[in-house]
């Protein structure tokens, strides 16, 4: 039987954009293409919602 | 004294907190289980009685003997990125990693035992109410009578998930939804359901407590607006002033349930109260200090970069 709140269920909207920044081992941070932290781009950051806590639902449960 | 970070790489809000620490030259190891085996390795020894384990990523080394702490993030599921991965190498991997760490003298945003007992929201409904917090009345149910019962006697209920989404692929929303008058209910059977009264509210509270350093803020809501995390109103959070009787609360809250990192979500009435709905043992913090410039990485920066007691 198809569980309740299985009514209230959305699709979210296609995969995550790709996110301009990779994960540099030695700075154990995330840089952008310049060099510069992904961190010291507050805009970036808010634009792309990965620090929402929705963002996380998908793979986590701690949101 | 090293901190210790289990989280996974793309997780930029870790970097807050990363810079914070860089900034205080405290050494850190950033860690994914799911990279263990691999980028990522352990061995830990029992020899007549003492114990002592090595971590290693990226190329650098950590003993157990100089962790300071240890800060689980949005650390992966361990073994996830194995050539063969699979859920017994995964258990095999989460044995050998947390049982080693959980037998050093690390200090610990948060315990997995606390971490799991905390997550668990019929438990955070029960520990909220002795806390001193206002909780609306909750049915947690399979029974469809009792939920149409308890929809009909509240009127207006909500309907939310207990463990959150289900992972994986496509992705799926559960957002809070309200429940409307005449819905069948038989799908109760289906699964245990999660509903509870609407609190008619003004505003979404999300507050942050960082080892009893507390952080809040405040989302007005817009009319009929549910699920405050969807739907783009044209609010921002705004930092907010945190009641006594909330700072109380979250101090017993946080205490009985052995928390140094807790974020508490709260719907706010008309008459100004903070209803309790939930408290997320590792909710996510980024977009807080994104909006409101509330200093929470620094907080939990500082909070890690304590040295830990002395032996006993
Ligand atoms: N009883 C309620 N009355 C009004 N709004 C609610 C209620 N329960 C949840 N919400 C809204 O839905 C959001 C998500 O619910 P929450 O209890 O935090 O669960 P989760 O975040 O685990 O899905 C809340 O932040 C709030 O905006
Ligand atoms: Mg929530």
């Amino acid at each position: 039987m198809r569980p309740f709140i299985w009514n209230y269920a959305q699709h979210n909207e296609g995969p995550d954009a790709p996110v301009p920044y990779a994960y540099n081992s030695a700075a154990q941070l995330n840089l952008l293409p310049d060099g510069r932290p992904a961190i010291s781009d507050r805009e970036l950051l808010l634009a792309l919602s990965t620090t929402t806590s929705t963002a996380g639902s998908q793979t986590h449960f701690d949101d | 004294m090293t901190v210790l970070i289990l989280t996974s790489h793309q997780d930029v809000t870790t970097d807050m907190v990363v810079a914070e620490l860089h900034e205080r030259g405290v050494p850190l190891v950033r860690l994914d289980p799911a990279d263990l085996p691999g980028e990522a390795g352990l061995s830990a020894e029992y020899v007549s009685g003492d114990f002592h384990c090595y971590l290693s990523a990226d190329g650098r080394m950590v003993s157990s003997k100089s962790l300071r702490s240890i800060w689980v993030r949005r650390p992966g599921e361990p073994a996830a990125h194995a050539p063969e991965p699979s859920r017994w190498l995964s258990a095999e991997t989460g044995q050998a990693l947390y049982g080693a760490l959980c037998s050093t003298t690390a200090r610990w945003m948060n315990h997995p035992r606390q971490a799991d007992q905390a997550r668990l929201k019929p438990w955070q409904l029960r520990f909220a109410h002795r806390s001193g917090f206002a909780v609306p009345p909750t049915v947690i149910t399979t029974f469809p009578r009792v939920a149409e019962q308890f929809a009909g006697q509240y009127g207006k209920v909500v309907v939310k998930s207990l463990s959150g989404p289900p992972r994986g692929e496509p992705a799926i929303a559960l957002p809070t939804a309200l429940v409307e008058p005449g819905t069948d209910f038989a799908g109760v059977a289906g699964g245990p359901t999660l509903l509870q009264r609407y609190v008619p509210k003004r505003a979404d509270i999300r507050l942050t407590c960082v080892g009893g350093r507390m952080f809040a803020a405040r989302k007005v809501s817009a009319s009929g607006q549910v699920d405050g995390r969807y739907g783009d109103t044209g609010q921002v959070w705004e930092p907010a002033v945190v009641p006594d009787r909330i700072a109380r609360a979250v101090h017993d809250y946080t205490g009985l349930a052995g928390l140094a990192y807790a974020a508490f979500d709260f719907a706010e009435d008309a008459e100004a109260v903070w209803w309790f709905l939930e408290c997320n043992q590792g909710g996510q913090f980024g977009f807080v200090e994104l909006e409101t410039g509330q200093p929470i990485a620094e907080a939990v920066a500082s909070w890690l970069a304590q040295e830990p007691r002395g032996p006993a």
